[in-house]
């Protein structure tokens, strides 16, 4: 039996491996990690956990949930109607910071769904086996992050209805192409890439769950449904074998994706001759900042699935201390990165880059530069603790505070580098209006309600990955020679 | 064409383990017309069953050459041919500019593509007879189902039983479904 069988609960978990003095290899200690799915799950009963969520009618918490997020979704679309017929005046962007809410939230949302892809590919080449609890979560988080950055750089065009021109195609214009040398046809490119690459990544995640949601299905057309959006999935080996190489592949050029898609959000600020962005840090220090952020959403939203979905066998304590430590490796990374920012502008002799930085830390701005610096680069030092790393609250609450502090990284970054350039005569404030607001607020909406909608129709946990990283010798069925009627049984829905 | 009938002969593993084993025997006593359904990719069943590599990294690395082919052919024809704007005295042909734009269709092309080719050649790599989708096998569940089909060179039904059996599958019958490979 495995030595872990007696592990019944989440709480039973330490997160220390079990040592076996003198079992190791050339006489050492064998070190046996704690197993990653708790409660002495069955494979069986990991298709019923799972995909119970979908099967049943959504709970009276659930239509709580989505109707906020509804709600919140109407405000986002009764400010886009707004700002589309009002035009950008209602808003607080104007002379001279001209890049306000609409670039900050647009960077903000990019960078939350850095982690998903982080979390899928990346941590799919290491093999890191825990990242099969929550990475079919975090790659819809991507997906729908990317949707909500979406919307943002297309409301700053000011004549939305023109957003097609960004597209080079052949066009009755006259020749008229975009400028490809512009970061922001860049821009473009990366980040259709990025979401179409995110969703066929996670769509061909998708299809051995849906296969086995389909298998569950008791109503013939749920069935035809299930079946069609697998793509007729069996499992045969020789569907697997084409099924993994390309998932190797896409996890490959996903992942060198992820830190091009930032480095060119990057580029809108590091390509022009403002002090304070124009700096070759920039790259790198968007794309930490981006992983960082989204691992802390990734934290703020598995505590919700731990909590509401009853997930705890599969989002275990031990991933979620795994991600406290990728969030506070990430938050000193930029920490590191906020105080290179000063000995560069200090180092360069430059007079405009040396009043730009102090302007940020103790200008008119400074509130906001110390609530970033804080809650970025202090606040997660808390995980050094390996108590405070696995309790519920303080991880919530750092994650939460991680996604303010990175929110008000990029307002310091768009606000104060544009609001005291080169001509004082030409300095000003900015502040946010109640439509910036609304905004910021109704993409939350957009966000939670394609989230949780997620969470009603597909299985949330990638079910077969998850069940390649259990013992066999404990989630294994029972040997029976008495064929169909045995198997039926456990893949009966609700059995 | 959809045979009118689909024949042949199910038995169940219930570990990776043992199904692994028992590929390495089937495919070692020269059956060819066969396939494994398992609810998880098993490592080292290719081997096992005597497969090769899949052959969808060489449909990557083409797709990967056309996006950049297509990219820097856009970018160059567009800035250099049909709408030559001077930015500052910079060169048209500013091909350092032009890389990130090449670098993401690269990987537009690359990605999708293989993506779509897996799935289909998942669905074309298969054996005359494929095995037939019953829910109740559990393939999808925990069961490793080895499939061996009538169409096999070697078929011959009692010696086939036998075998299988010898190899501890579980659940061992025949199967005759008329309809083909249908749920």
């Amino acid at each position: 039996m495995s030595p872990w069988a007696t592990v019944q609960d989440d709480s039973q978990l330490t997160g220390r491996p079990l040592v076996v003095p003198g079992a190791g290899p050339y006489g050492g200690d064998l070190e046996i990690p704690e197993p990653l799915v708790t409660g002495g799950k069955k494979w069986a009963d990991v298709d019923r956990d799972i995909c119970m969520h979908a099967e049943r009618f959504p709970t009276r918490r659930w239509w709580l949930a989505f109707g906020v997020a509804l709600a919140l979704l109407g405000v986002l679309v009764v400010s886009l109607a707004v700002l589309i017929y009002s035009g950008m005046g209602v808003v607080g962007v104007n002379h001279p910071v001209g890049w306000g809410t609409f670039i900050i939230n647009f960077v903000f949302w990019i960078g939350i769904g850095h982690a998903g892809t982080l979390i899928s590919a990346v941590l799919y080449l290491f093999r890191q086996p825990w990242r099969t609890g929550i990475n079919r979560a975090a790659e819809a988080m991507t997906i729908f992050a990317v949707a909500c950055a979406g919307i943002f750089p297309i409301i700053h065009l000011g004549r939305a209805w023109f957003a097609y021109w960004l597209v080079p195609y052949p066009n009755a214009r006259g020749p008229l192409w975009v400028n490809f040398t512009s970061p922001l046809a860049w821009d473009i490119f990366a980040i259709s890439t990025y979401a179409l690459v995110s969703i066929a990544f996670w769509y061909l995640g998708l299809l051995p769950d849906l296969a086995t949601v389909r298998d569950r299905a008791t109503h013939p057309w749920r069935r035809r449904l299930y079946n069609a959006l697998s793509f007729g999935w069996t499992g045969s080996q020789r569907m697997w074998r084409h099924y993994e190489a390309a998932y190797m592949i896409l996890a490959g050029l996903a992942t060198p994706l992820v830190f091009s898609v930032h480095t060119i959000v990057s580029f809108d600020f590091a390509t022009s001759v403002m002090p304070g962005w124009h700096t070759t840090i920039f790259p790198p220090y968007f794309v930490i900042g981006a992983i960082f952020s989204g691992f802390a959403m990734v934290i703020t939203l598995m505590t919700f699935m731990r909590g509401y979905f009853g997930m705890k066998n599969y989002i275990t304590t031990n991933h979620m201390e795994a991600m406290a430590k990728i969030l506070m490796f990430t938050g000193m990374m930029v920490g590191f990165a906020y105080t290179t920012e000063f000995f560069m502008a200090w180092y360069s002799g430059s007079e405009w880059e040396g009043f730009v930085f102090k302007n940020r830390a103790f200008g008119p701005y400074g509130w906001a530069y110390a609530i970033m610096f804080t809650c970025n680069a202090i606040v997660p030092q808390l995980f050094w603790w390996k108590k405070l790393r696995r309790h519920t609250w303080v991880l919530f609450t750092v994650s939460i505070l991680v996604n303010v502090g990175m929110w008000f990284e990029r307002y310091v970054i768009v606000v104060t580098s544009l609001h005291r350039d080169y001509l004082p005569s030409s300095w000003g404030m900015y502040s946010l209006t109640f439509w910036d607001y609304s905004i910021l607020i109704g993409s939350f909406g957009l966000f939670f309600t394609l989230f949780l909608l997620f969470v009603r129709v597909l299985p949330v946990v990638a079910i077969s990955e998850v069940k390649g990283v259990m013992d066999p010798r404990v989630a294994r069925s029972a040997p029976t020679d008495s064929g169909a009627a045995a198997v039926t049984a456990g893949a009966a829905p609700g059995a | 064409m959809m045979p009118t009938s689909t024949r042949g002969l199910l038995g169940h593993f219930c570990t990776p383990d043992e199904a692994l084993a028992a590929a390495a025997r089937v495919r070692d006593a020269g059956y060819r017309h066969f396939d494994f359904l398992t609810p998880f990719p098993v490592h080292g069943m290719e081997e096992a069953m005597g497969q090769k590599r899949s052959w969808i990294p060489w449909v990557t690395g083409v797709l990967a050459i056309c996006g950049i082919l297509f990219a820097l052919g856009l970018q160059y024809w567009a800035m250099v041919f049909d709408w030559p704007l001077n930015h500052g005295g910079k060169p048209f042909n500013a091909w350092p500019a032009f890389i990130p734009i090449t670098f993401e269709a690269m990987v537009f092309w690359a990605a999708l593509g293989s993506a779509v080719v897996a799935v289909i050649a998942g669905k074309r790599d298969t054996i005359p007879q494929p095995p037939p989708l019953l829910v109740e096998t559990g393939a999808t569940v925990d069961r490793f189902v080895l499939w061996i089909s009538a169409t096999d060179p070697r078929w011959e039904p009692a010696e086939v039983e036998a075998f299988v059996r010898s190899l501890g599958a579980n659940g061992v019958r025949f199967v005759d479904v008329s309809g083909g490979n249908d749920a």
